[in-house]
């Protein structure tokens, strides 16, 4: 039959219904063997969706980038993800594409392009905008395709990476399969909205409506759509009309669909109907296909069998991948001795903390062209709200010093994704109180994509936020202290500087950390302070706490702005011939416990200092591995101080005194020496 | 090599399941695919079809209710 009969080459045709035959070969693989009790994993099954991935295959290359969602095994298949690695990681097995420690939500397999996979709704496209960046950035022509539901248009990450590709002209394309459910609630009851991809125009570019289950038409129109992106015409928002015809998750059909409307979505699935198309115009006879069938699953037979062969990942494996090194992770009872700097020489200037750290980004940005910085207000002539990056942008250009939208996850997925294709993104965070608002992309994307890649990829990234506090009249929102919040989370370092010349070089060492590094800049020390700090560049160690203070009698362990009163609160102590140890942490995670607990026997006493909240702070933690290791040797238990529990009050009056200030530092003090 | 059966998992909330009917008894042969027994859940009943070619095992009651990931017999 010729071709504008059916509206696409039949071996176009065929081979989109070889793809098809192989996703169904899995969905029944796994389903399969989910009934029959053989695999006990969970499964978001993508039947009926096939058609989608499948034509997008004949359209991208392994060059391609992807992104995808725990319902996109469909994806992973036509994406060209090896089938045995990809069973044997649902599976949680050695063998894994990702050594079985993400599963089959989180395969990451960058020799097919497909980068990352993601078990939250809507998390997906900040990330894709990252990779689409780092093409864009490197002159590359690969595009980058997002797969999410419909149901992950309702989240703000979605709304927000729209807004931030349409504004950067990003090559990436938003695929909305849009299977009519959103886990188990259908349409009319989650949004008002006619339809998704009118969204796109909303927002200022292009949205198309396919028929996701029409492999001609939808080839045509992908056709069209991936040229104009490859070109550098700027994202479209495809949606991708299909049928969910399995439950959110588990095996069988889609029990929350009324009879009429699965029988009804089942007269338009698109293998059944493809296959029939085959035959019906003479491409294809029933012996081929069954052919093409067996074929398929033949694949996956033989990819199921491996892959139950290999062994189950071993608990060995617990805190591999954490961190690119595993003695950064912290474990009870090992405490690793790391070597301090060198001492500091050479030509200095006199820097404040603020001009300290527009200096580490100028040095890093100078020697590695795939450094960038992103945040809100970053770019010239303001360099951020406190002036952390002034002159960057006039230096480096628009596109190395990027101002963004108001929009915190948009930055930290975009720093995730360029990073995870290989950039040093900087990002900014104004407040750390903003963090709430992209917590999900920092702890659930930048801290785990090492682990749960077994680190096939990972996101050497660098966060710099700034903390308010012991200011005044910033209130509850712009003053807390949240370092406890990230370092609960395993798989991101955090850094803490006190100092203009420990916040040069330790910036200079997170933007060049294999992982994800917070740092975070007390606003209160930025220009407060100078110091005679190096030019050039220069490395303070991650891990390597510094003794500012030698003293005998007590050990005051802090770190940022609180280290400043715990020194003016050791002058006091002196005066009462206390004389006392302080010790600045200046990096939280990886935590020099060695030189803490060095200190602390010699001292016998130690008291905690932070300006966080002290119930259930840092504080807590690190008095509980002193009193552990250093039971019988102390003459009083560690103690800690921190802020009251209460949210940070408008009052400066209150403000002052909720915050350990050197008076109450003091009073902590003596209270230990009477022990 | 002898395949288990086990009561399945099949959905996230699912913590035990049915054995409705056997449609097979112990000693019999079955094929890959044959519909081996009925598994009702609170959601749905469904077939479970056999995942290898053999003679039947069957160790326990149809009509009763068991945890997931009880072994119910084998395909040898």
């Amino acid at each position: 039959m010729a071709q504008g009969n059916l509206g696409i080459e039949p071996e176009m045709l065929k081979a989109i219904y070889g793809q098809m035959a192989r996703i169904r070969a899995v969905d029944k693989a796994i389903q399969a063997g989910l009934s029959s009790g053989k695999f006990t994993f969970t499964y978001w099954p993508m039947t009926g969706q096939e058609c989608i991935p499948a034509t997008v295959s004949q359209l991208t290359t392994e060059r391609d980038y992807m992104v995808t969602t725990y319902r996109g095994i469909h994806d992973q298949v036509a994406k060209g993800v090896d089938l045995y690695g990809m069973f044997a990681e649902a599976l949680g097995r050695e063998g894994g594409l990702n050594k079985g420690k993400g599963g089959s939500p989180h395969i990451s397999d960058p020799s097919s392009g497909s980068m990352v996979t993601s078990a939250i709704v809507g998390a997906g496209p900040v990330i894709a905008n990252g990779l689409a960046i780092s093409a864009k950035q490197r002159g590359e022509d690969r595009v980058t395709i997002v797969n999410f539901g419909d149901g992950a248009t309702s989240i703000g990450p979605v709304h927000e990476a729209m807004n931030l590709a349409a504004t950067w002209k990003l090559p990436v394309i938003f695929m909305c399969q849009n299977n009519q459910w959103g886990e188990y609630t259908p349409i009319p009851e989650y949004t008002a909205s006619p339809n998704f991809f009118g969204r796109a125009e909303a927002l200022g570019f292009r949205g198309v409506q396919l028929d996701g289950n029409d492999p001609a038409a939808f080839y045509k129109g992908m056709k069209e759509v991936i040229d104009s992106v490859r070109a550098g015409n700027g994202p479209v928002f495809v949606e991708a009309l299909t049928y969910r015809m399995g439950p959110h998750a588990g095996v069988g059909d889609n029990y929350n669909a009324t009879k009429d409307a699965l029988a009804a979505a089942k007269e338009r699935t698109p293998i059944e109907k493809t296959r029939a198309l085959l035959i019906d115009a003479g491409i294809s006879s029933e012996d081929e296909l069954n052919a093409v069938e067996a074929a398929a699953k033949g694949e996956v037979d033989d990819a199921v069998a491996r892959a139950l062969a290999s062994p189950v990942t071993p608990a060995s494996e617990t805190t591999v991948d954490v961190f690119a090194d595993d003695t950064c992770v912290p474990k009870r009872g090992v405490y690793p001795v790391r070597e301090a700097e060198a001492e500091l020489t050479g030509e200095t200037k006199t820097m404040t903390m603020a001009g300290a750290i527009v200096d580490a980004q100028d040095v890093a940005m100078a020697a590695n062209a795939e450094v960038f910085l992103l945040g809100e207000d970053v770019g010239d002539p303001h360099g951020g709200t406190f002036g952390t990056n002034k002159g960057l942008q006039t230096k480096y250009g628009p596109l190395r010093v990027r101002n963004t939208p108001i929009s915190e996850s948009a930055i930290i997925g975009a720093a995730i994704g360029s990073s995870i294709a290989g950039m040093n993104p900087i990002a900014e965070i104004m407040f750390c109180d903003f963090m709430g608002v992209c917590l999900d992309q920092i702890a659930n994307h930048a801290a785990k994509q090492r682990y749960m890649s077994g680190s096939a990829t990972h996101a050497p990234m660098t966060i710099r936020m700034q903390v308010g506090g012991a200011i005044g009249g910033f209130g509850a929102q712009h003053s807390q202290s949240l370092e406890a919040w990230l370092t609960h989370v395993p798989g991101i370092k955090v850094l803490y500087p006190s100092n203009p010349i420990d916040a040069k070089g330790m910036l200079l060492s997170a933007v060049n950390d294999p992982d994800p590094v917070v740092v975070l800049e007390s606003i209160m020390l930025l220009f407060t302070q100078k110091a005679e700090v190096p030019t050039g560049d220069y490395r303070i160690p991650l891990g390597v706490a510094k003794v500012c203070r030698e003293g005998s009698d007590v050990t005051l362990i802090s770190y940022g702005w609180e280290l400043h009163n715990c020194l003016a609160a050791a002058e006091e102590l002196a005066k009462d011939g206390i004389n006392a140890e302080v010790i600045d942490l200046r990096s939280l995670v990886p935590i020099d416990y060695y030189r803490v607990l060095e200190s602390v026997k010699k001292t016998k006493r130690a008291v905690v200092v932070h300006a966080a909240v002290e119930f259930c702070g840092l504080g807590a933690e690190i008095c509980s591995t002193i009193n552990e290791e250093l039971w019988g040797q102390l003459k009083a238990p560690a103690i800690r101080l921190g802020a009251d529990y209460a949210p940070i009050a408008y009052s400066r009056e209150i403000e002052m005194s909720q915050v350990p200030n050197t008076d109450a530092i003091v009073a902590r003090v003596r209270a230990s020496m009477k022990s | 090599m002898a395949t288990e059966l086990t009561i399945p998992k099949l959905e996230m909330s699912m913590t035990e399941g049915t054995l409705a009917e056997w449609m097979f008894e112990s000693g019999d042969h079955v094929n890959e695919g044959d519909v081996i027994y009925i598994l009702e859940t609170d959601k749905t009943a469904r077939e479970i079809e056999s995942p290898a070619t053999g003679i039947i095992t069957v160790t326990v009651a149809d009509g009763e209710t068991y945890p997931c990931g009880t072994v119910i017999g084998e395909i040898a």
